[in-house]
This record gives C-alpha cells, sequence and structure tokens, in this order.
C-alpha cells in the first residue's frame, strides 16, 4: 500500500507544476486539487497548534453518506428492475436479470445526476477559486434516490442543476445553504413537472409496445388516500397488494431508493453508529410522526369514516411514501437542519409532525415528507436562535446562582 | 486532608498517544549561556539597565518598564552579558548571558513559610514585581500578567496536567515542598477571596504538597482531558462575570514564587517535562534546567534523527520553535513530534486500522481501543466550511454552545460572543475539538483572533 502510495504520489508531482500558479493549466487548479486528494490524503502539516490532528477528514465523513445510502441505492436498483419484469410479464425473470434491468434504468439517472451537477459543483469551483466540497458526492446520489425510475433524463439534469446553483451555490456554497439541495432539486421537478413526478403512473417503467400510455400502479400512500368512506384503511392496502410486512421489505412502487424501510435502517445504523448523522433528529421525527399519527387516530370515528387513511396506524406511516427516507438522509443534513442539541429533537419533531398532517389533511401533496422537512430547513435557524436566546438567559441565572451558593 | 470537592468531568478525551514522560528528574548539566526574552512579559515597554559586557548577579535587574518602573525583569543567572539583539523598530529581541563560574546572587531576603502568612499584600506585590516573577500570576480574562493594582476575585493554582505530555506539578515540585506552601501562602495575601488548588484526586505520582496544601481550598477534578483546564477549573467553582478579575497561576510556576520567598534568591533553574514521539525513549523523562537555557543544548542527542517539530508547551496547544530558541520563563514542557507529509492512498474509503481517530467510522476506534499512538504532524484532510454541528459540544465540559460561540466569533459579533461565553475560555480549551474537526479548522485561532479583539474594543 505505501509503495503504490509512493508510486501515485510521483505521478502526481509530475503533473503538479501545470496546475500551480503561472502553469498553463493554472484555471484548473481545483480539479486536479480534487484528483490529487481523491487518490491521496493531503501532504500538509498542521500550521499551529492543535500539532496532532485526528485521522478524520470532511471526504470520509461524506463518502460514509454515501455508504450508507448504499443498501438503498442497490435495493432501488433491483427493485426497479423487479417491477421492470413483473408489470411486463417478462418471462423466466430471475433476481439477476432484475437487476440488470434495473442498472439500466437507473444507472443513467445517477450518472447524470452526477454529472450535471458536478459540472456545475466545479464550475464554481473554478470561477470562486475554491475547493471542490465533497457534499456533492452525498447529492448527487441522494436526488436520484427520490425519482420515480421513469423519470427522463433530460429533466434529471434540470433538476440538479436548479438544486445545486439555486439551492446552495447562490448561497455561498457547501455549509451557507438553508434548504438542503437534493430536496430543493425534487421539489422543483416535482412542482415543475408534475406529470412525471407523482400520480399513478410513473412508478414502473414499462415497455411502450406493450403500454403506451405507462403503467397503472399506485404507491401505498396513494392507495390509502384512496380508500373509499367507510371502509378498513389497512383492509384496502392488504388488498392492493400492500401488507406491513411488504411496505418493509419494499418490493412496490415508489421512488427509486425510498420504498425499502430495511434497507433505510441499515443506512440509519451506519449514520448513527459512526456519529456522522444525528440520532437526536432521527429520534425526533419517529416521535414526532408517533404523536400526531396516535392525535389523529383519536379523532371522532365520525370524522375517521369519511377517510378511512386517518385510521392508518403510526408504523404504517413510518414506512409508507419518502418518509423513513427523508427523516434519516434529508433531515440530517447538519448544514439545512437545527445546529442546537434542543433545536435538533425540535427540528426532528416537526418534520414528523408536518408530513403526517400535510398526508392527512391535504389531499393534494402526498409528498408531505419532502415538502416537511424544506419547511423545517426555513425554521431551522429561529429554532436555533429560540434554542441560543434561552441558553444566554439561563447561562445569566446560573452564574447569578453559583455566586449566591 | 485531600479535595474537599471533587467535580467529576465526563466531556474530553485523553488522546493515547506514545511518549509521555517517565516521572524521574535529572540534572542538566547547563551549558555556557541563558537567554531572557522581554517579549516575555507582554504589555510592557522595556528600558534597558545593563549594556553588553556589563557583569550581572542572579537576580540583577535587566530592564524596567517604562509605563510603571516598579516592574523590573531580572537575570536568572550571574555572568556577563553577552549580547543584546534589538530587532525592527527597536524592539529588544533577547539578552543573552554568559554565564560565569561562580554563583553570585542579589539577596531578595528570607521568609520562613508560615510568616509569608502575615506578610502586607504589598510587600509581596513588591517582591514579585521587583524580581518580575509576577509574570507567573495570570489575570482573565484574556490571560494577561496580573494587574497589581486590581484586587482579584479569587485566585486560581492549576495543580493539573491533563493536556498529553504537559509536565505534571506532582513530579515537578519534588524537593520544594515546602517553598510551594510558602507561594500558597502567599497567594491568601493577595485577595481577599479565596485561593483554589486544583488538583487530580487520582494522580499516578501524588505529592503531598499539593494533596495537603494547607490555607487554601482544595478542589479536586476528575476525568479526561481538559479537566486540568484552568477555564473548566473556574467555570466549575466560581464563574467569571463581565468585569470580574481572577488571577491564575500554574502550580509549576507556583513553585518559583515560593523559591524566591523561603530561599531569598531568584531561582536559577525549574523542572521540565521533555516528551513526545520524537524524543529517544530514554531521554523522556524530566529535567532541572537554567531558566533560558538554550533548546538545543536541552536537545541534542535526546531527538531522534529525522525532521522534527520543536513545541514549547504540549502537543495540543504549545507553540512551534526550533533549535535556535531557549527555554522561556513560563516553559515547564518541551515536546517532539516528528514533521511527516506521508500521503495515504485512498483515505477515505480505506478502513483505517493504522490510523489513530476518535471517529468510530476507523477500523482502529474498534480493535485498537488499548493502543498507543505514536503522533505526528500530518494534518489528515484539507480545510473545509464548518459542516457537522454539535461535535465540539463533546470535548468543552463547560455550559457553551461551542459552534454557536465560534460563529458569533467568524461573524464578528463581539456581544454575542461575550454572551456566549468567550471571556470564560481560552484558545487551549479548543485544542480537542480543533483535533476531532473535520473541516480541519483552526478553531484556536478564531477564539484568539475573538479575545484579541474584544480586548482591543473593549466589552
Amino acid at each position: 500500500m505505501k509503495k503504490l502510495a509512493q508510486i501515485v504520489e510521483k505521478m502526481h508531482n509530475r503533473v503538479r507544476p501545470l496546475f500551480e500558479r503561472g502553469g498553463p493549466l493554472h484555471v484548473f487548479f481545483p480539479i486536479f486539487e480534487a484528483a490529487d486528494t481523491f487518490a491521496l490524503t493531503p501532504d500538509d502539516v498542521t500550521p499551529g497548534p492543535p500539532h496532532v490532528r485526528d485521522a478524520l477528514d470532511m471526504k470520509r465523513t461524506m463518502m460514509f453518506v454515501v455508504i450508507a445510502l448504499a443498501p438503498c441505492t442497490l435495493f432501488g436498483i433491483f427493485n426497479a428492475g423487479y417491477l421492470y419484469n413483473t408489470v411486463n410479464q417478462v418471462e423466466g425473470a430471475t433476481w439477476i436479470t432484475h437487476i440488470l434491468r434495473g442498472l439500466r434504468i437507473v444507472l443513467p439517472i445517477i450518472i447524470v445526476s452526477y454529472a450535471v451537477g458536478g459540472f456545475w459543483e466545479v464550475l464554481f469551483a473554478l470561477v470562486r477559486k475554491h475547493e471542490i466540497n465533497e457534499g456533492f458526492l452525498v447529492t448527487g446520489l441522494l436526488f436520484p434516490l427520490t425519482l420515480p425510475p421513469t423519470i427522463p433524463l433530460w429533466q434529471v439534469a434540470v433538476g440538479i442543476s436548479f438544486g445545486v446553483v439555486i439551492g446552495k451555490e447562490i448561497f455561498g456554497g457547501t455549509g451557507f445553504n438553508v434548504l438542503n439541495p437534493a430536496l430543493t432539486s425534487r421539489a422543483f421537478l416535482y412542482f415543475a413537472y408534475p406529470a412525471q413526478m407523482s400520480g399513478d403512473n410513473v412508478w414502473a417503467v414499462t415497455d411502450p409496445s406493450t403500454f403506451p400510455q405507462g403503467f397503472t400502479g399506485a404507491t401505498s400512500l396513494a392507495v390509502a388516500k384512496a380508500a373509499p368512506a367507510g371502509s378498513d384503511v389497512i383492509a384496502v392496502l392488504r388488498d392492493a397488494g400492500f401488507t406491513f410486512k411488504d411496505m418493509i421489505m419494499g418490493l412496490e412502487p415508489g421512488s427509486i431508493g425510498e420504498t425499502s424501510a430495511i434497507a433505510v435502517a441499515i443506512g440509519l445504523v451506519i449514520l448513527v453508529v459512526t456519529g456522522i448523522g444525528s440520532w437526536r433528529i432521527i429520534a425526533g421525527g419517529i416521535i414526532g410522526t408517533a404523536a400526531t399519527t396516535l392525535l389523529i387516530n383519536a379523532l371522532p370515528a365520525s370524522v375517521r369514516s369519511v377517510a378511512p387513511h386517518l385510521d392508518l396506524p403510526f408504523h404504517y406511516d413510518l414506512v409508507m411514501g419518502g418518509m423513513f427516507f427523508g427523516i434519516v438522509f434529508m433531515a440530517t443534513d447538519p448544514v439545512s437542519a437545527a445546529a442546537t442539541t434542543p433545536g435538533k429533537w425540535a427540528y426532528g419533531i416537526l418534520i414528523g409532525f408536518l408530513t403526517v398532517t400535510i398526508r392527512a389533511f391535504n389531499p393534494a401533496f402526498p409528498a408531505g415528507n419532502m415538502l416537511a422537512i424544506l419547511f423545517a430547513n426555513v425554521m431551522a435557524p429561529l429554532i436555533d436562535q429560540i434554542v441560543l436566546a434561552l441558553h444566554i438567559r439561563q447561562r445569566a441565572a446560573w452564574k447569578g446562582a453559583l455566586h449566591r451558593a | 486532608m485531600g479535595a474537599s470537592a471533587v467535580i467529576n468531568i465526563r466531556k474530553g478525551l485523553d488522546l493515547r498517544l506514545a511518549g509521555a514522560p517517565a516521572p524521574e528528574i535529572v540534572d542538566l548539566s547547563p551549558s555556557g549561556t541563558v537567554t531572557v526574552f522581554p517579549s516575555d512579559y507582554e504589555g510592557i515597554k522595556p528600558r534597558l539597565l545593563v549594556r553588553e559586557g556589563d557583569q550581572v548577579k542572579r537576580g540583577t535587574p535587566l530592564f524596567f518598564n517604562k509605563k510603571s518602573d516598579a516592574m523590573r525583569a531580572t537575570a536568572p543567572a550571574a555572568g556577563r552579558i553577552k549580547s543584546i539583539a534589538i530587532g525592527p523598530r527597536r524592539i529588544i529581541e533577547r539578552i543573552v548571558i554568559e554565564v560565569s563560574g561562580k554563583d553570585e546572587r542579589e539577596d531578595f531576603r528570607k521568609h520562613e513559610p508560615d510568616t509569608v502568612l502575615r506578610m502586607p499584600r504589598d510587600e509581596i506585590l513588591a517582591k514579585l514585581l521587583t524580581t518580575g516573577l509576577l509574570i507567573h500570576i495570570r489575570q482573565r480574562p484574556f490571560s494577561r500578567m496580573a494587574d497589581p493594582s486590581v484586587q482579584p476575585k479569587s485566585i486560581f493554582v492549576n495543580g493539573m496536567a491533563t493536556a498529553p505530555f504537559q509536565a505534571d506539578p506532582h513530579v515537578c515540585v519534588r524537593g520544594h515542598e515546602s517553598a510551594f506552601q510558602a507561594g500558597l501562602n502567599a497567594l491568601t495575601r493577595l485577595t481577599s477571596g479565596k485561593v483554589y488548588l486544583c488538583i487530580d484526586p487520582r494522580a499516578s505520582h501524588p505529592s503531598p504538597a499539593l494533596v495537603n496544601a494547607q490555607n487554601v481550598e482544595t478542589i479536586g477534578f476528575t476525568g479526561p482531558h481538559p479537566a486540568g483546564n484552568t477555564s473548566v477549573h473556574i467555570h466549575h467553582v466560581d464563574p467569571i462575570k463581565p468585569h470580574d478579575t481572577i488571577w491564575t497561576v500554574q502550580a509549576a510556576d507556583l513553585i518559583l514564587i515560593g523559591r524566591l520567598l523561603v530561599e531569598g534568591t531568584v531561582p536559577e533553574g525549574r523542572v521540565i517535562a521533555l516528551a513526545g514521539p520524537g524524543v529517544m525513549e530514554p531521554a523522556r523523562r524530566y529535567y532541572r534546567a537554567r531558566i533560558g537555557e538554550s533548546l538545543e543544548h536541552i536537545l541534542k542527542g535526546r531527538v531522534d534523527t529525522g525532521e522534527q517539530r520543536i513545541i514549547r508547551g504540549n502537543v495540543l496547544s504549545g507553540a512551534k520553535t526550533s533549535f535556535s530558541d531557549a527555554l522561556h520563563l513560563r516553559d515547564n514542557t518541551l515536546n517532539v513530534l516528528p514533521e511527516s507529509r506521508e500521503r495515504r492512498l485512498l483515505g477515505w474509503i480505506m478502513p483505517g486500522l493504522d490510523q489513530y481517530s476518535q471517529s468510530r467510522s476507523f477500523v482502529s476506534r474498534w480493535m485498537r481501543r488499548d493502543a498507543l499512538w505514536a503522533a505526528d504532524t500530518r494534518m489528515h484532510g484539507s480545510k473545509r466550511a464548518m459542516v457537522l454541528t454539535g461535535l465540539y459540544d463533546q470535548y468543552v465540559p463547560m455550559n457553551i454552545m461551542t459552534d454557536f460561540l465560534l460563529r458569533a466569533v467568524l461573524a464578528r459579533d463581539i456581544e454575542e460572543a461575550v454572551k456566549l461565553g468567550i471571556l470564560e475560555v481560552e484558545p487551549e480549551d479548543f485544542a480537542l475539538p480543533a483535533f476531532v474537526c473535520p473541516s480541519k479548522m483552526d478553531l484556536m485561532g478564531i477564539i484568539r483572533q475573538g479575545l484579541a479583539q474584544i480586548e482591543r474594543e473593549g466589552i
């Protein structure tokens, strides 16, 4: 390993002068820097105290979010292929053909997201003369996972461009953005191209010769909302093929990476154990979901019989739609979330509360979680300001008490 | 006896680094010269009292403060003034004394440790001013030399050393137990409030001088670093409010003040710790060295080959220096770290069994919890924007929201920074957050700059 590192270093040092000040390719220095430090950790030494530093850096931090997303990505690929083969009644389909088909559907979306988003990231880095931020590795993967598998590739390109430029770079780049860039991209597509982003026809890729209109396959969320008055929502879901067990597994119509609660849970464990995702936000989100659902479940029976989806128990709410995925991967983005410890709880609870409320009472937006998180992003600085004001008051009181003691 | 109260610190981290000093003291044979740095006396304008070629005794004043002529700096050894180096803008950079064989000294009158308890405040202060030893008594906020015209609310003596490779006062005090007590006695005369001595009740080499100290309130602090930082002690015992003044002394420095009182002369030397992975193993221990001794003399033959970083102080908060420097007045620790520019392949994805990290994304954090690591000066990453939140709080055991304090300083919002507690901290309190920061930010520099701005502009 050491030997290999030295060989790579020698190669890099040979081309380095081209990119340094005065070199013909100096404009592209951020690209060289990114490639160089991608292959090898930088050779910087600490400029002053502390003279020792931890081995962890931002690249590794962000890469672990990507690793945490891997189960969702892999399952999403499998699910997309599985749905294709099932809907089109492909003969002799096995799990291998599911995966191959899924790769053909999903990989182009991810590649376009990374390529177009990466272009903007690099362009801003070159113009602003700063390094290329690794946060993009996360955004570029998060965004495709929230899309339906039928999304046209040009919309992927437009969406990620909007998210990176308007959602992040105009605020000053990574660390300064108010909204989560991946969610900004998705929200933009959701409102700009609703036909390709929602409804019942977008969740399975089909062979146009057999299904000229696309395949009509509703998500569990849509099925629950459409349950006729007076019916038992659980039974309606079951009849449509959505048992609780199935929804945890995730072999169902939905956004590419969001359907499997198990895959999300694996990501959750990776994020929380490595300390990269805030467990407080996730716990707050689950508590908010549970508490709000229980309140809604307690509404008078006359109200609930009109809209049977109000009867959905909380563990259904958690695994349906993008809820769990959103709480684990979107809400925990540290830049757009609340930064104070009590604030993180409040922020998580707010997201859970808003998601369930939008789902229960606003039939126009099944994607309640996305809107809830974006709203909470906007509220996060306010939450922090309140916590800070209380902290300052408490500090003054504490000092006074210590002095009197 | 022992601590009257024990405060348990939970947040923090004891770095698991190899290279600690063995708790034994050896005498260092003196070299021919000692150096005095007027810049050690921050805030004073020195006017020279000697010229090159003059003979001085140990304790002879070398210069006084133009702003208040009571304050003097004295020679740490007897001999001849070999050179006075003047830098740009006529700043006196260093005064080098060629040490003569015979140890002549100025007499400052001896006292019994008990009689110090009855000495008037002014007499003690006058002694500290005319010998220059007042420099060891610091004043918070801003950590400057104590202003004798101010009555401090209380005085904190730091008898701990939780930072890696920091000289342990329990070792430094050996042989000077009664002088240390005399120093404590003197402090009780300087404040109408209390004198607190903060110690580790579970110290590995306890000295009775600290454990059984008299006439002061002894407070125990247990737990990981920074449990031994003065800011943490003050914060948990008697926090600074705006317009409060608190004096602080390192126990190792108080020994010098005590020796001045009981020996009646300016101490010729002190005990220093030499440690760190860049020091050869048998040389990692404590030395009795002259104050102002040249670093080259101390380090020669004791430091590993290869590029090494010499640090005055410890690896977390000390200052980078070189062989051509000398022991400054308040130095009691020298650390040496190998400079390493080694680059690791694909650091963002490797399991990292051979890397020291607090992050659980490294296998070493799981598999090699008890290992001691040979640290070096690698940055391990590039500077990035502040992204993670709540991480620094885990390493600052004070009622302070570190993220927001740092942001307030970066936004130059002094008022907010004061409300969030900047006057209670020192840059050294942000050494651990800076160590773990994955964005590789200069957190200590941010705090230093914030304190400087407040001092300049006033609260």
